[in-house]
């Protein structure tokens, strides 16, 4: 996928500048606060519940490798074939490959977000193969050829109007009508065609359970049922974080799961799927390949701590929590993940010389942490990546990470001694106060970021503590 | 009579005295000798949060070093808390010596209310007030630190102070130290709403317990709403004549 993370701050700005994003923005925190609040609370301890698929996602991370050579033993005794690809790349390829060698001039596929992150769709469209979406959000996304907006709504931001000229333009679409239900039906013709004669589908993973090779999704559309079902060769596509030890865990997961983010007991849809049709069975897919994509994570799992960002589950609570992320949507996070899923993920698959933004633009409010059932402590990782960007002399900012280290070693030299501290803090002051008049400074040099809105309180003509020492002689 | 060496922020020292000065009347109001080291300087989470482990390091350090004969330790600010309770501890884990410090450090270290409540059994502190009050609930406070109970239960305990719950209490102001330099434009739309929250409540006073949260929103209400008021909880607290 195209990644745009350097325009982090426009895209950001322009969002909040859109009077729809905005209003759009304005109902998810309370929306999702309320259906989670719902969803959890059918839990007879929801505490306990969360606590369990914490200890659930850490035994993934801890157990990784031997989790995934038992899952790649079971799916191959079920009869899958088992693909592990480096590289986006060469995952895309492969399935380019699968296409063509079938004959397929287009395939249908599932909404997954591991998809955008290795740019798929455009690798299967460049190649003669056209991909359709089939997720309704994603499918509209699509046509409007823009990043998803939020990872369970990748188009829940997008007005009637807009989805209606998409339609007319590229879905067939027959009447010029606003009414969901008359887009809705509109998509699912066009889509319900597209699984006639179908000769490959491809599908995201949700869980892959270890101890059975099972392959699990959950959708609210029956979409990724249909791909599933309808062409002789299904293609999932997963990243090996994917696995769980156990169905009895998965099973927990997928409580957790959609009460987490839509509030959703369970979703519409949930299918779990155990090798390719047996000869006993009337209906399945003759063959699935299993394409496990590792792009960088069998890298990031040497850090003990970067590696904990590989519990996530992709339930999207976070980001419906998330101060920033409710402010700005998912557009100026530039890659498939946003908010602070997209935070501690992007710049481990992107690098952090390039994401620099996503991992500043925090005020560590540690609210995605609070929500999130994986276990993942975000702030901790990202300030894992500014500790490790401030070490990188040899980037493209060395000049600034150069000037911004010296600033830091003399600050701390200054702490560790209170006189040279409070000569710096008095002498702070007139500078400080050149620019105050009714008791309030304005704007200060180098300062504007915090001048854009607000003021700051004139320096008072003593500090705390030579107030104190002035009433206590000290 | 309990003894208490108080941390005071940097920002505190420098901007918001009254917030120090305050938090010392209040502890001796309650029977409190409250002492200030003369050698500490910043807790280091500027340092930590920019990136600078081995700075952070060398700060928390001294902290150690200067608190270490005190008793009990209290600040008028959850995130220095925070960062002496938590991050010292983290920061240090490589180094045995100094973590069995800073474990030590953490388990005496309170924020003002936390210490207040849990530790003294305080509500009424002799606070009177006339008038409609809501209350901030900044992030490393509430879930930095899990006190979310104490400060409402002091503020509603002041004679003459009618509290009400403020919409969205718990969603962070924008501040988030550099954040709200670097970023204006989200920082600036964080603590617009937050003051919009303030502003359709039935209150005329926002109270918070912290000093960026304080110099964050303060500032804003001074440039677009200055009949508005905001002050810390200690100062609050401290008040006694019925205005």
């Amino acid at each position: 996928m195209r990644q745009r993370t350097e325009r982090f701050t426009t895209i950001a700005r322009r969002e909040l500048q859109n009077g729809l994003s905005q209003t759009f923005l304005s109902l998810l925190p309370p929306g999702f606060r309320a259906l989670r609040a719902m969803g959890m609370s059918s839990f007879p301890d929801p505490d306990a519940a969360v606590e369990y698929a914490r200890a659930i996602r850490a035994s993934v991370v801890a157990r990784l490798p031997e989790l995934l050579e038992e899952f790649e033993r079971r799916a191959l005794a079920l009869g899958a074939k088992v693909i592990w690809t480096r590289t986006a790349l060469q995952a895309n390829e492969i399935i380019l490959d699968l296409a063509r060698e079938r004959g397929a001039t287009y395939i249908t596929k599932s909404k997954s977000m591991l998809s955008e992150e290795t740019g798929l769709g455009e690798h299967l469209r460049k190649g003669g193969v056209e991909p359709f979406e089939t997720d309704l959000g994603e499918f509209i996304t699509q046509l409007l050829g823009r990043p998803p907006f939020h990872i369970v709504g990748p188009a829940i931001n997008v007005p009637p109007e807009e989805i209606r000229d998409a339609f007319l333009a590229g879905a067939g679409l027959k009447e010029s009508t606003t009414d969901p239900v008359r887009l809705g039906l509109a998509a699912r013709l066009f889509l319900r065609d597209k699984f006639k004669h179908l000769k490959m589908g491809v599908v995201g993973v949700n869980m892959a359970v270890a101890s059975t090779g099972t392959i699990i999704n959950v959708e609210n559309e029956g979409n990724i049922r249909m791909i599933k079902s309808s062409p002789p060769t299904v293609v999932a596509l997963m990243s090996p974080e994917k696995v769980v030890p156990s169905l009895s865990d998965a099973m927990h997961l997928l409580r957790i799961l959609s009460r987490n983010c839509t509030g959703q007991k369970i979703t519409s849809y949930v299918s779990l799927d155990s090798g390719p049709k047996r000869d006993s069975e009337i209906d399945g897919p003759a063959e699935l390949f299993i394409v496990i994509v590792d792009n960088g994570r069998s890298e990031i799992y040497q850090d003990p701590l970067w590696r904990e960002a590989l519990r996530c589950i992709r339930c999207g609570a976070c980001l419906n929590t998330c101060p920033v992320y409710t402010k700005i949507g998912g557009y100026p996070y530039g890659f498939a993940y946003s908010g602070p899923m997209g935070q501690v993920l992007n710049p481990l698959l992107l690098g952090l010389a390039d994401t620099r933004d996503l991992y500043q633009a925090c005020t560590l409010c540690g609210a995605c942490r609070e929500v999130c059932p994986a276990g993942i402590d975000h702030p901790a990782l990202l300030l894992s990546y500014r500790a490790r960007a401030a070490s990188d002399w040899h980037g493209p900012q060395a000049a600034r990470v150069l000037l911004r280290r010296s600033l830091a070693t003399l600050l701390a030299f200054a702490m560790t001694h209170p006189r040279l501290w409070n000569l710096g803090i008095k002498l702070t002051r007139p500078l400080f106060n050149l620019a105050a008049r009714d008791g309030y400074i304005h704007t200060l040099p180098g300062a504007q970021g915090w001048f854009a809105c607000r003021d700051l309180p004139a320096v008072p003509e003593k500090t705390f503590r030579e107030r104190w020492r002035q009433d206590h002689g000290q | 009579m309990p003894k208490v060496s108080m941390f005071i922020p940097c920002t505190v020292d420098l901007l918001l005295p009254q917030v120090g000065e305050a938090a010392m009347l209040l502890l001796k109001r309650l029977g409190v000798r409250p002492s200030y080291h003369p050698e500490q300087t910043c807790c280091g989470q500027p340092l930590l949060n920019a990136g600078y482990r081995a700075e952070a390091r060398r700060s928390a350090k001294h902290f150690l070093t200067t608190f270490w004969d005190e008793d009990i330790v209290v600040s008028p600010s959850g995130s220095c808390v925070c960062m002496i309770k938590q991050h010292y501890p983290e920061l240090l884990k490589d180094e045995p010596a100094w973590h069995a410090r800073a474990l030590a450090q953490a388990e005496k270290t309170f924020e003002l209310s936390q210490y207040l409540v849990n530790v003294l059994g305080a509500s009424d502190v002799g606070a009177a007030y006339h008038g409609t009050v809501t209350y901030h609930e900044s992030c490393h406070i509430l879930r930095g630190l899990g006190v979310t109970e104490q400060p409402q239960h002091l503020i509603r305990n002041v004679r003459g102070a009618h509290y009400v719950a403020l919409d969205n209490a718990q969603t962070c102001c924008g501040f988030g130290g550099e954040f709200a330099a670097s970023y204006p434009d989200i920082s600036g739309a964080l603590v617009r709403d937050k003051v919009r929250s303030f502003l359709s409540s039935p209150a005329e006073l926002l109270l918070v317990s912290e000093p960026g949260c304080l110099l964050n929103i303060k500032g804003y209400l001074h440039r677009h709403h200055p009949d508005k008021r905001v002050m810390h909880l200690a100062e609050f607290l401290i008040q006694q004549k019925v205005a």
